[in-house]
């Protein structure tokens, strides 16, 4: 069942979707029709023309310890500072735990925002609905993950999807909620595409992107020929949207396995071993890398899940007791292999010309509670924690905002989750007081109305 | 349409309320032939208690005993007798102690209300537990963001939502050296300068001086900060006005909130009350109760006062012109016809017609047992020249005695009680798998299936059931899944807070645990899946759980019933199982009856069927406490239920929609198409292509349904959306189309596979040389149900005939095969 630490839980028509791969399918529920669409992408009011710039969100599943990572503190009494020394970095500005000597050296590149807070429910499910999609979901109002909304704005580039979850998305983690990692109310048609494998494994390929081989050119025409047939014939669906969503999806998946490019990009073999090992040689490490090949490639949005419960694995959710880990143990089990793969990325797209149009952003759910609890880890702490930013239009080396002298609560710039997202969507080249279609075809605008995105780190 | 006001979008509405044109309502009226509309004053009875009572005063349209929309448009109210009540601003205004009539009269008509004026003659104090904790509320100091924290804010803690009247007082006036209150200037005491801002604070300015809560607390200070006593009148239950309303897009409502107290007062709470909407595509609502109804369907509004939850519900019609006879003509097969057509008469929404037999043999196959019909039986079918009803009830009735039925019902008992061989050794599921099994074969009455698991010791291995024991090792998890699996009851927020969205307190939380805390086991403590599997379970003649907030033991009891002395020495889980599948408790019948008919509609009438709780009502409450009940008075025959179901109209309609239902998705006025469900899919590809799948440690010719256990490998069905069986939550399961699952029906070797088998029925069709036509149609009846027309067989034959030699016939049939077996018609049930 479920065990909560901390607060406690809260508990077209049919010829032109075949034909096309944008997916209409729930575009005519909200009451906009695909010429709608296309005709407002011919004017620019859907794609501003300002699309080179693209995001890496890694999302921290479990919450990092602020204390013990981005924001040590260590004048605090002991029961506060925790275990962890801090170390100087290349950025003046920055002092981070010794736990994370390789984001050190590249602290010049990114900028800190120590003083993020949330209000809602300390459970992680909450934090993850809002950090990707800037509001917390109630009366029946999912708002899409950024990288969902970016793929209704402004389609896809290519035969590859405008959205890819690394390595799948984030299963339990106790509350019983949502999580926000999908498209919510615009549908389930721009909904992200999960890879659902782990990069590492040696035999690592993309499930199922490739037709076998005794399935040539004449053949999967000759299905698709046949198959358009038997659904020629289906009436009963226009009114399931789920039945609509299947259709388009077979658009999309043929476009996906036929394209050269995608084959090309998933191609995890290609890449040196050196380059491999560079990034280390673990999910997260692969995962990575291959949200650098995704984007080389023309994938606008990558989230990568550097877990994806806290219930089966060591991650940041360092409660202390079983099954969590202590504030020791992610100096050894999670904090080096995180520390490698970012480090390693942010070279790497510095070095390919990359990172300039590429927002690399580092976010959790929460942070954890300043005093270390009797089991020696720390708690959830949804009042103030740190995220961090680095490339598309970020400047290196800042901190941003300031939490108070045990980072319990901000004491400069407070910045909210909806802050977090309009950042994104100001990299991205997004008008804040762009609107989504919500529910009903009510307007919803990419963040609330009033919402800025976070002018000090431009 | 004559109304059809612009919508207001946007957030939450505080507007004042939109005068509603009174002519567009007749006009409505005349065109359903219904009586003329009149007013009402509510509430219609009003009792001012004390000389700060006030009574907001509403004046609702109403039509044959039904409320339709507020009236706010040339309003005269009147006293009939002005020393004992005024009506100031369209509040009841209390005089002098008395007996007096209020009237209003509009051009619609006239309307009175009763008003009892008492307690005049007394001094008026503000109480800490009614008035006091509702301000604190009201203004959000309490809330989890801000005092309401567990480490409180600043310093200054206050329990959650003033769940423990006691603490909040003693935080308030004993912590801080007593500056949050200073008697001797209570205008000085932090109580006051914070929220309004005199000096600073960090959650803003939450009170205005020159408003009632300000002198509230003010007074109340002033007067000597009187603490909680046990002779304060307690709140016995909230009560909204209009309960129920019927409104249209446009419309404003303001609600009224009565809270009913101990001593027999009652108190308009309208102000404090806290509001938030069910489902903001139908309404939203402002601070103070302001409902703006924005769009069509079944709304509520939440509301929330002194830790008791209510909700108003608004109904609002499509606008869709349906002839006055519409429902006239419509087939009710049962009681479930009856309540569903009544409510899509209201709601105008207009039902599909019945569906063909075709699609009915294939979608009763497919809810009741999750097999497809095979031709044979198909065909059978079809040419049987029984009246269709006649027939179709007979088939409802063979079905319920198929063995595959016990193998769907057993999985889905297998799924709610999570076996699973990842977290239970693999005897230990078989025991517990064989368990279900049998009682579902044997259709062991619900409640009695129930109790057995409630109450289940002795060794794991001989007693399945006592399993459910082994996954749940302490009583907090054991009273948590409990209510989860078999009330539809979420209560672990309660584990540290009394619900907000609920009526569970902490302490119910505590007694309910309790009832669990003498369950005993040799054999706990290791590894789920460790040692041999044995688990002896057993009940304990002592031992409590202690509740952290007070360090002592809650009395026993199971949620709000009696509870148990804590010096009886019996197995409190029978009592508590008497208590869960009683007639009495509402949540048990409820929780199995939405869960049964979500199986058969595809929707809940509850959704989701994990979330039971008062704040979520079903879209057709009178529809659920009828099944409820239907299986009560059939003793709990799951059976019985589903057959009442599959022979009502409602299940038998077409999915394909009508003019004016097309949006509907919660009101059954067509069937629902759903996507198979992972194991359903998996084992309709093997027997349409005659290639069973292959399941590790399992005898060859096991389907899906029949895995014991989650925890077998297989790609298909996690892709497709099999639950791991880990929380006891139907959320669990997905059975939403993917790009994945579109992958691996295109490239994955779980259809291809059976395609290219040597041993598939491709192979038996080209040795019996089968002609084209016959191969289409064949597949058709066994794959999507029906026959292929004569169109179908003429495209798809011109496609699979053309310019293929002899040695391709091969690979042209599997690609036929598989455009069929990839087709929506194939992959969903319609």
């Amino acid at each position: 069942m479920l065990r909560i630490h901390g607060e406690g839980s809260v508990t077209t028509c049919d010829g032109v979707t075949r034909r096309d791969f944008i997916q209409v399918g729930s575009l005519g529920a909200v009451g906009i029709t695909l010429p709608q669409l296309m005709a407002a992408r011919a004017k620019g009011a859907v794609d501003d023309g300002n699309d080179e710039k693209n995001v890496i969100m890694i999302f921290n599943l479990g919450a990092p310890s602020q204390l013990d990572t981005f924001d040590p503190k260590p004048d605090a009494a002991a029961e506060i500072r925790g275990p962890f020394k801090p170390i100087q970095t290349a950025s003046p500005e920055i002092m981070l735990s010794e736990i994370l000597p390789k984001h050190a050296k590249v602290a010049d590149k990114f900028s800190l925002v120590r003083s993020c807070y949330h209000t809602a429910a300390a459970v992680h499910d909450t934090g993850h609905q809002m950090m990707q999609t800037g509001r917390l979901f109630t009366g029946g109002i999912n708002t899409p993950h950024a990288g969902c909304a970016m793929e209704y704005l402004r389609g896809r580039r290519d035969d590859l999807p405008g959205h890819v979850v690394l390595p799948e998305p984030m299963g339990s983690t106790g509350g019983n909620l949502p999580h926000g990692q999908d498209a919510g109310f615009l549908g389930k048609a721009f909904d992200p595409f999960n890879l659902m494998a782990d990069p590492s494994k040696p035999d690592f390929k993309v499930p199922d992107l490739l037709p076998p081989q005794e399935i040539g050119d004449t053949r999967l025409s000759r299905r698709k020929k046949l198959r358009e047939v038997v659904e020629d014939t289906v009436k009963g669906f226009e009114s399931s949207e789920n039945a609509k969503l299947l259709d388009n999806n077979f658009d999309a998946a043929f476009r996906l396995m036929t394209s050269a490019k995608a084959r090309k990009a998933f191609d995890l073999a290609s890449e040196p071993k050196a380059v491999r090992e560079r990034y280390g040689e673990n999910r997260f490490g692969q995962c990575c890398l291959l949200a650098r090949r995704l984007i080389e490639s023309g994938v606008r949005f990558v989230t990568v899940n550097t877990f994806l419960t806290v219930f089966n694995e060591i991650t940041w959710d360092i409660h202390g007791s079983k099954p969590f880990t202590s504030i020791e143990g992610m100096k050894d089990i999670v904090a080096p292999m995180y520390d490698q793969a970012y480090s390693a990325l942010i070279e790497d797209l510095q070095q390919r010309g990359l990172l300039e149009n590429t927002l690399v952003c580092n976010l959790a759910e929460f942070g954890r509670t300043p005093r270390i609890n009797p089991a020696g880890g720390r708690d959830h702490w949804p009042q103030c924690f740190s995220a961090y930013f680095a490339g598309g239009g970020v400047q290196g080396g800042r901190v941003v905002g300031a939490s108070d002298e045990i980072g319990g609560y901000p004491a400069e710039q407070a910045v909210q989750p909806s802050e977090i997202v309009a950042t994104i969507y100001r990299s991205l080249g997004v008008d804040l007081e762009t609107t989504l279609p919500g529910p009903a075809g009510r307007p919803f605008p990419v963040v609330d109305f009033g919402t800025e995105a976070i002018a000090d780190l431009f | 349409m004559f109304y059809c006001v612009g919508i207001i979008w946007g957030a939450i509405v505080t507007k004042p309320n939109i005068a509603r044109p009174l002519l567009a309502v007749i006009a409505v009226l005349v065109s359903s032939g219904v009586a003329q509309a009149e007013i009402e004053l509510i509430p219609g009875v009003v009792k001012l208690s004390t000389t700060q009572a006030r009574q907001r005063l509403v004046v609702q349209e109403k039509e044959s005993g039904e409320y339709l929309g507020q009236v706010t448009e040339s309003l005269e109210f009147g006293s009939s007798d002005e020393s004992v009540v005024k009506v100031i601003d369209g509040r009841a205004v209390p005089v002098g102690n008395g007996t007096a009539m209020v009237t209003v009269k509009s051009d619609a008509g006239e309307s009175q209300a009763e008003v009892h004026v008492t307690g005049q003659e007394k001094e008026f104090r503000w109480s800490f537990r009614n008035h006091v904790e509702s301000v604190l509320s009201k203004a959000g100091c309490n809330s989890g963001a801000c005092h309401g924290a567990r480490a409180g804010q600043n310093g200054f803690r206050l329990t959650l939502f003033g769940f423990d009247l006691a603490a909040d007082y003693s935080y308030l006036t004993r912590q801080a050296r007593g500056r949050r209150i200073v008697p001797t200037d209570p205008g000085r005491s932090l109580l006051l300068t914070k929220p309004t801002g005199v000096v600073p604070h960090k959650g803003g300015v939450r009170l205005d001086v020159n408003e009632i809560e300000y002198r509230v607390l003010a007074e109340w200070i002033a007067e000597g900060t009187v603490g909680p006593s046990d002779s304060d009148a307690v709140i016995d239950n909230l009560e909204v006005l209009p309960r129920y309303s019927t409104q249209k897009p446009g419309d404003s409502q303001q609600l009224v909130v009565l809270a009913h107290f101990s001593d027999g007062s009652t108190e308009d709470v309208t102000r404090w009350a806290k509001y938030t909407t069910v489902d903001q595509n139908v309404a939203l609502v402002g601070d103070h109760g302001e409902v703006s109804v924005v769009g069509s369907g079944e709304g509520a509004i939440k509301v929330w006062y002194l830790n008791i939850n209510q909700l108003a519900f608004v109904s609002v019609p499509f606008e869709n012109n349906l002839p006055n006879n519409a429902f006239e003509n419509e087939p009710t097969a049962n009681f479930i016809d009856e309540l569903v057509n009544e409510k899509l008469k209201k709601l105008r929404v207009p039902p599909s017609p019945l569906c063909d037999d075709a699609t009915f043999v294939r979608r009763t196959f497919l809810d009741s047992s999750g097999i497809l019909p095979t031709h044979q039986e198909l065909t059978t079918f079809l040419e049987d020249e029984t009246p269709s009803v006649e027939k179709r009830a007979r088939l409802v009735e063979a079905l319920l005695q198929r063995s595959e039925f016990v193998d769907y019902w057993s999985y889905k008992w297998s799924d709610l009680l999570l076996v699973n061989s990842a977290v239970l050794p693999k005897s230990a599921v078989d025991s517990y798998y064989k368990w279900i099994r049998e009682r579902v074969d044997s259709n062991l009455p619900w409640d009695e299936f129930v109790r057995q698991i409630v109450t289940a010791s002795g060794s794991t291995l001989v007693n399945g059931a006592a399993n459910f024991y082994s996954l749940h090792q302490s009583p907090e998890d054991m009273a948590e899944t409990v209510s989860q699996a078999f009330m539809g009851l979420s209560i672990n927020c309660a584990k540290c807070h009394n619900h907000p969205l609920e009526k569970w307190t902490n302490d119910q939380y505590y007694g309910m645990a309790n009832m669990f805390s003498r369950v005993r086991a040799k054999g706990w403590g290791q590894g789920n899946t460790a040692g041999d599997a044995k688990r002896v379970i057993f009940s304990d003649t002592q031992g409590e759980l202690l509740q952290p907030s007070t360090g002592r033991p809650q009395s026993p009891r199971p949620l709000d019933a009696e509870a148990v002395p804590f010096s009886a020495t019996g197995d409190r889980r029978i009592v508590l199982a008497q208590w869960l599948t009683s007639p009495d408790n509402p949540y048990f019948a409820r929780s199995i009856a939405n869960r049964i008919w979500a199986n058969y509609l595809g929707v809940g009438l509850v959704e989701s069927v994990d979330d039971l709780r008062v704040t979520n009502p079903a879209s057709n409450e009178k529809l659920l406490n009828a099944i409820a009940e239907y299986l009560t008075e059939n003793k709990y025959d799951l059976r019985a239920l589903m057959r009442a179901i599959m022979l009502s109209t409602t299940y038998q309609r077409s999915s394909e929609r009508v003019d004016g239902n097309e949006t509907d998705t919660r009101f059954y006025s067509r069937y629902y198409p759903k996507r198979l469900k992972a194991e359903v899919l998996l084992d309709a590809l093997s027997t349409v292509t005659g290639v069973p799948t292959e399941f590790a440690g399992h005898d060859k010719g096991t389907r899906a349904l029949q895995l014991p256990d989650s925890n077998v490998a297989n790609y298909f069905l996690s892709t497709f959306g099999r639950p791991d069986r880990i929380i006891t939550c139907e959320c669990e399961r997905s059975d939403e189309p993917s790009m994945t699952q579109v992958l691996h029906l295109y490239n994955g070797d779980t259809l291809n596979s059976k395609l290219q088998s040597n041993e598939n029925v491709i192979a038996v069709s080209m040795k019996e040389m089968a002609s084209s036509k016959d191969i289409i149609q064949r597949l058709y009846l066994s794959a999507i149900g029906r026959y292929a027309t004569e169109e179908e067989v003429a495209r798809l034959s011109e496609i699979i005939d053309a310019d293929t030699p002899e040695e391709d016939r091969r690979i042209v049939l599997e690609d036929l095969y598989w455009s069929v077996l990839t087709s929506r018609e194939f992959l969903f049930n319609r």
